[in-house]
Protein backbone atom coordinates (compact mmCIF):
# COMPACT_ATOMS: atom_id res chain seq x y z
CA UNK A 1 0.00 0.00 0.00
CA UNK A 2 2.50 2.43 0.49
CA UNK A 3 4.71 1.80 -2.15
CA UNK A 4 1.49 2.36 -4.24
CA UNK A 5 1.38 5.30 -2.77
CA UNK A 6 4.29 6.90 -3.33
CA UNK A 7 4.12 6.03 -7.08
CA UNK A 8 0.39 7.56 -7.10
CA UNK A 9 2.00 10.75 -5.43
CA UNK A 10 4.67 11.16 -8.57
CA UNK A 11 2.60 11.06 -10.96
CA UNK A 12 -0.49 12.97 -9.86
CA UNK A 13 -2.24 14.59 -12.70
CA UNK A 14 -0.65 15.78 -15.84
CA UNK A 15 -2.22 18.73 -17.20
CA UNK A 16 -0.52 19.26 -20.25
CA UNK A 17 -0.88 15.54 -21.36
CA UNK A 18 -4.87 16.31 -20.91
CA UNK A 19 -4.50 19.83 -22.70
CA UNK A 20 -2.63 18.04 -25.26
CA UNK A 21 -5.66 15.30 -25.52
CA UNK A 22 -8.14 17.37 -25.71
CA UNK A 23 -6.70 19.98 -28.44
CA UNK A 24 -5.87 17.30 -30.54
CA UNK A 25 -9.52 15.97 -30.63
CA UNK A 26 -10.86 19.46 -30.95
CA UNK A 27 -8.92 19.57 -34.15
CA UNK A 28 -10.47 16.54 -35.36
CA UNK A 29 -13.73 17.25 -34.94
CA UNK A 30 -14.11 21.27 -35.63
CA UNK A 31 -10.87 21.39 -38.20
CA UNK A 32 -12.88 23.04 -41.28
CA UNK A 33 -16.04 23.21 -40.18
CA UNK A 34 -17.96 26.48 -39.91
CA UNK A 35 -20.39 26.83 -37.31
CA UNK A 36 -24.16 24.93 -37.88
CA UNK A 37 -26.50 24.75 -35.41
CA UNK A 38 -27.97 21.34 -36.96
CA UNK A 39 -24.19 19.91 -36.26
CA UNK A 40 -23.21 21.60 -33.16
CA UNK A 41 -25.08 18.47 -31.01
CA UNK A 42 -23.07 16.25 -32.65
CA UNK A 43 -19.93 18.50 -32.32
CA UNK A 44 -20.24 18.87 -28.62
CA UNK A 45 -20.75 15.18 -28.17
CA UNK A 46 -18.01 14.22 -30.46
CA UNK A 47 -15.13 16.30 -28.48
CA UNK A 48 -16.46 15.02 -24.93
CA UNK A 49 -16.76 12.08 -25.94
CA UNK A 50 -12.90 10.98 -27.96
CA UNK A 51 -11.37 13.34 -24.98
CA UNK A 52 -12.65 11.28 -22.72
CA UNK A 53 -11.98 7.73 -24.55
CA UNK A 54 -8.45 9.09 -24.79
CA UNK A 55 -8.03 10.24 -21.28
CA UNK A 56 -9.54 6.66 -19.80
CA UNK A 57 -7.03 4.50 -22.23
CA UNK A 58 -4.10 6.59 -20.28
CA UNK A 59 -4.99 4.00 -17.44
CA UNK A 60 -4.81 6.24 -14.46
CA UNK A 61 -6.77 5.80 -11.67
CA UNK A 62 -8.97 9.08 -12.05
CA UNK A 63 -12.38 9.73 -12.29
CA UNK A 64 -13.39 11.69 -15.14
CA UNK A 65 -15.33 14.81 -15.87
CA UNK A 66 -15.33 16.57 -19.20
CA UNK A 67 -17.12 19.45 -20.46
CA UNK A 68 -17.37 21.36 -23.44
CA UNK A 69 -19.30 24.55 -24.74
CA UNK A 70 -19.44 25.80 -28.95
CA UNK A 71 -20.20 29.25 -29.17
CA UNK A 72 -20.96 30.85 -32.07
CA UNK A 73 -18.61 33.82 -32.64
CA UNK A 74 -20.02 37.24 -32.17
CA UNK A 75 -19.00 40.32 -30.42
CA UNK A 76 -21.17 39.32 -27.81
CA UNK A 77 -19.36 38.01 -24.71
CA UNK A 78 -19.03 34.95 -22.86
CA UNK A 79 -17.71 34.10 -19.56
CA UNK A 80 -17.37 30.45 -17.87
CA UNK A 81 -15.52 30.06 -14.16
CA UNK A 82 -15.50 26.77 -12.18
CA UNK A 83 -14.53 26.22 -8.55
CA UNK A 84 -13.74 23.09 -7.06
CA UNK A 85 -13.97 21.40 -3.66
CA UNK A 86 -11.63 18.15 -3.78
CA UNK A 87 -7.85 17.43 -2.68
CA UNK A 88 -5.47 20.22 -4.34
CA UNK A 89 -2.61 17.73 -4.23
CA UNK A 90 -4.10 13.84 -6.50
CA UNK A 91 -6.75 16.08 -8.00
CA UNK A 92 -6.46 18.20 -11.27
CA UNK A 93 -8.27 19.76 -13.62
CA UNK A 94 -6.85 21.84 -17.54
CA UNK A 95 -9.17 23.96 -19.66
CA UNK A 96 -9.19 24.37 -23.97
CA UNK A 97 -9.44 27.46 -24.89
CA UNK A 98 -10.23 27.16 -29.30
CA UNK A 99 -11.07 29.32 -31.76
CA UNK A 100 -12.26 29.58 -36.08
CA UNK A 101 -13.84 32.38 -37.70
CA UNK A 102 -17.25 30.94 -36.86
CA UNK A 103 -17.14 29.69 -33.21
CA UNK A 104 -15.39 29.70 -29.70
CA UNK A 105 -15.09 26.51 -27.97
CA UNK A 106 -14.18 26.20 -24.28
CA UNK A 107 -13.55 22.40 -23.11
CA UNK A 108 -12.54 21.63 -19.36
CA UNK A 109 -11.30 18.37 -17.81
CA UNK A 110 -11.66 17.53 -13.97
CA UNK A 111 -9.72 14.91 -13.09
CA UNK A 112 -10.55 13.23 -9.28
CA UNK A 113 -8.67 10.62 -8.06
CA UNK A 114 -10.20 7.02 -6.84
CA UNK A 115 -7.30 6.28 -4.64
CA UNK A 116 -6.36 8.29 -1.94
CA UNK B 1 -14.15 -11.31 41.62
CA UNK B 2 -14.97 -12.38 37.78
CA UNK B 3 -11.94 -12.11 34.99
CA UNK B 4 -12.37 -10.44 32.21
CA UNK B 5 -11.21 -11.75 28.59
CA UNK B 6 -9.71 -9.84 26.09
CA UNK B 7 -9.55 -6.38 28.33
CA UNK B 8 -5.84 -5.61 30.16
CA UNK B 9 -7.53 -3.51 33.08
CA UNK B 10 -5.04 -2.85 35.67
CA UNK B 11 -7.21 -2.83 38.27
CA UNK B 12 -8.36 -6.35 38.85
CA UNK B 13 -8.28 -6.96 42.54
CA UNK B 14 -10.08 -3.85 43.14
CA UNK B 15 -13.24 -4.35 45.01
CA UNK B 16 -15.27 -2.41 42.98
CA UNK B 17 -16.08 -3.08 38.66
CA UNK B 18 -14.11 -0.70 36.54
CA UNK B 19 -16.76 0.51 33.95
CA UNK B 20 -16.14 -1.04 30.93
CA UNK B 21 -17.29 2.19 28.92
CA UNK B 22 -14.22 4.48 29.78
CA UNK B 23 -11.92 1.93 28.37
CA UNK B 24 -14.08 1.44 25.37
CA UNK B 25 -14.39 5.39 24.70
CA UNK B 26 -10.43 5.36 24.69
CA UNK B 27 -9.97 3.50 22.11
CA UNK B 28 -12.75 5.06 19.83
CA UNK B 29 -10.63 8.49 20.59
CA UNK B 30 -8.49 6.92 18.21
CA UNK B 31 -9.16 7.62 14.15
CA UNK B 32 -9.68 4.47 12.93
CA UNK B 33 -11.09 3.17 9.31
CA UNK B 34 -14.40 3.57 8.82
CA UNK B 35 -14.40 1.29 5.33
CA UNK B 36 -16.64 3.20 3.80
CA UNK B 37 -17.61 2.62 -0.36
CA UNK B 38 -20.68 3.79 -0.65
CA UNK B 39 -22.34 7.09 1.21
CA UNK B 40 -24.74 7.09 3.72
CA UNK B 41 -28.10 7.44 2.46
CA UNK B 42 -28.87 10.81 3.96
CA UNK B 43 -25.98 12.33 2.67
CA UNK B 44 -26.11 10.89 -1.06
CA UNK B 45 -25.16 13.93 -3.78
CA UNK B 46 -29.20 14.06 -4.62
CA UNK B 47 -30.05 16.33 -7.74
CA UNK B 48 -33.69 17.41 -7.24
CA UNK B 49 -32.09 19.53 -3.84
CA UNK B 50 -28.89 20.76 -5.08
CA UNK B 51 -30.89 21.56 -7.99
CA UNK B 52 -33.22 23.95 -5.86
CA UNK B 53 -30.21 25.10 -3.74
CA UNK B 54 -28.52 26.29 -7.06
CA UNK B 55 -31.80 27.45 -8.29
CA UNK B 56 -32.19 29.77 -5.11
CA UNK B 57 -28.85 31.20 -6.03
CA UNK B 58 -29.04 31.90 -9.36
CA UNK B 59 -32.05 33.64 -8.64
CA UNK B 60 -30.87 35.71 -5.93
CA UNK B 61 -27.80 36.97 -7.82
CA UNK B 62 -29.13 37.21 -11.24
CA UNK B 63 -32.57 38.35 -11.02
CA UNK B 64 -31.82 41.87 -11.51
CA UNK B 65 -28.31 41.18 -13.38
CA UNK B 66 -27.52 43.14 -16.42
CA UNK B 67 -24.49 42.16 -18.53
CA UNK B 68 -22.08 44.75 -17.73
CA UNK B 69 -18.67 42.94 -19.93
CA UNK B 70 -16.36 44.89 -17.24
CA UNK B 71 -17.82 42.72 -14.37
CA UNK B 72 -18.34 39.35 -15.64
CA UNK B 73 -14.72 37.57 -14.79
CA UNK B 74 -15.79 38.71 -11.47
CA UNK B 75 -19.65 37.62 -11.34
CA UNK B 76 -19.02 34.28 -12.93
CA UNK B 77 -15.69 33.51 -10.40
CA UNK B 78 -18.58 34.58 -7.09
CA UNK B 79 -21.25 32.84 -7.94
CA UNK B 80 -19.17 29.13 -8.47
CA UNK B 81 -17.69 30.11 -5.26
CA UNK B 82 -21.01 30.40 -3.56
CA UNK B 83 -22.70 27.59 -5.45
CA UNK B 84 -19.69 25.59 -4.15
CA UNK B 85 -20.03 27.04 -0.30
CA UNK B 86 -22.96 26.22 -0.25
CA UNK B 87 -22.53 22.65 -1.93
CA UNK B 88 -20.24 22.07 1.30
CA UNK B 89 -22.88 23.14 3.62
CA UNK B 90 -25.32 20.63 2.34
CA UNK B 91 -22.89 18.16 4.04
CA UNK B 92 -22.21 15.33 1.25
CA UNK B 93 -20.17 13.25 3.16
CA UNK B 94 -16.94 12.12 1.43
CA UNK B 95 -17.88 14.17 -1.91
CA UNK B 96 -15.85 16.09 -3.99
CA UNK B 97 -17.36 18.89 -5.88
CA UNK B 98 -17.14 20.25 -9.08
CA UNK B 99 -19.02 23.49 -9.97
CA UNK B 100 -18.83 24.81 -13.26
CA UNK B 101 -20.54 28.30 -14.39
CA UNK B 102 -20.83 29.55 -17.82
CA UNK B 103 -22.07 33.17 -18.46
CA UNK B 104 -23.29 34.81 -21.90
CA UNK B 105 -24.41 37.89 -23.11
CA UNK B 106 -27.92 36.97 -24.04
CA UNK B 107 -28.34 37.98 -27.92
CA UNK B 108 -29.42 35.55 -29.91
CA UNK B 109 -26.04 33.79 -30.47
CA UNK B 110 -26.07 29.94 -30.82
CA UNK B 111 -24.74 28.07 -27.70
CA UNK B 112 -24.09 24.06 -27.23
CA UNK B 113 -22.79 22.43 -24.00
CA UNK B 114 -22.09 19.25 -23.27
CA UNK B 115 -20.48 17.33 -20.88
CA UNK B 116 -19.38 13.47 -20.07
CA UNK B 117 -18.37 11.81 -17.06
CA UNK B 118 -16.23 8.17 -16.12
CA UNK B 119 -16.87 7.58 -12.62
CA UNK B 120 -19.40 5.33 -10.37
CA UNK B 121 -22.88 5.73 -11.29
CA UNK B 122 -23.90 4.26 -8.24
CA UNK B 123 -22.58 7.01 -6.04
CA UNK B 124 -22.19 10.26 -8.55
CA UNK B 125 -24.07 12.63 -9.99
CA UNK B 126 -24.22 15.88 -11.74
CA UNK B 127 -27.11 18.64 -11.94
CA UNK B 128 -27.60 21.28 -13.93
CA UNK B 129 -29.32 24.37 -14.11
CA UNK B 130 -30.14 27.37 -16.80
CA UNK B 131 -30.69 31.10 -15.72
CA UNK B 132 -32.21 33.51 -18.01
CA UNK B 133 -33.34 36.93 -18.20
CA UNK B 134 -32.91 39.72 -20.62
CA UNK B 135 -29.66 40.52 -20.93
CA UNK B 136 -27.77 37.03 -20.12
CA UNK B 137 -27.87 33.53 -19.83
CA UNK B 138 -26.24 31.31 -16.91
CA UNK B 139 -25.94 27.59 -17.09
CA UNK B 140 -24.44 25.94 -13.96
CA UNK B 141 -22.77 22.40 -13.82
CA UNK B 142 -22.55 20.49 -10.50
CA UNK B 143 -21.20 17.27 -10.05
CA UNK B 144 -20.19 15.77 -7.17
CA UNK B 145 -17.80 12.83 -7.00
CA UNK B 146 -17.89 10.25 -4.06
CA UNK B 147 -14.23 8.62 -2.95
CA UNK B 148 -14.19 5.76 -0.82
Amino acid sequence: MEEYRRHFEEVGFNAEEAHNIVKDCIDEVLGGEDYDQDDINQWTASIVEQSLAHLVRLGKAYKYIVTCAIVQKSSYGFHTASSCFWDTVADGTCTVRWENQTMNCIASVFAIAIVL
Amino acid sequence: MSTRTGLSIPSVGASFAVPDVEADAEKSAEAENTYILRPIFQQRFRPSTVKDCIHDVLKEELTNAEYIPEEMPQLTKHLSETIKDKLKEMGFDRYKMVVQVVIGEQRGEGVFMAARCFWDADTDNYVHDVFMNESLFCIVAAFGCFYY
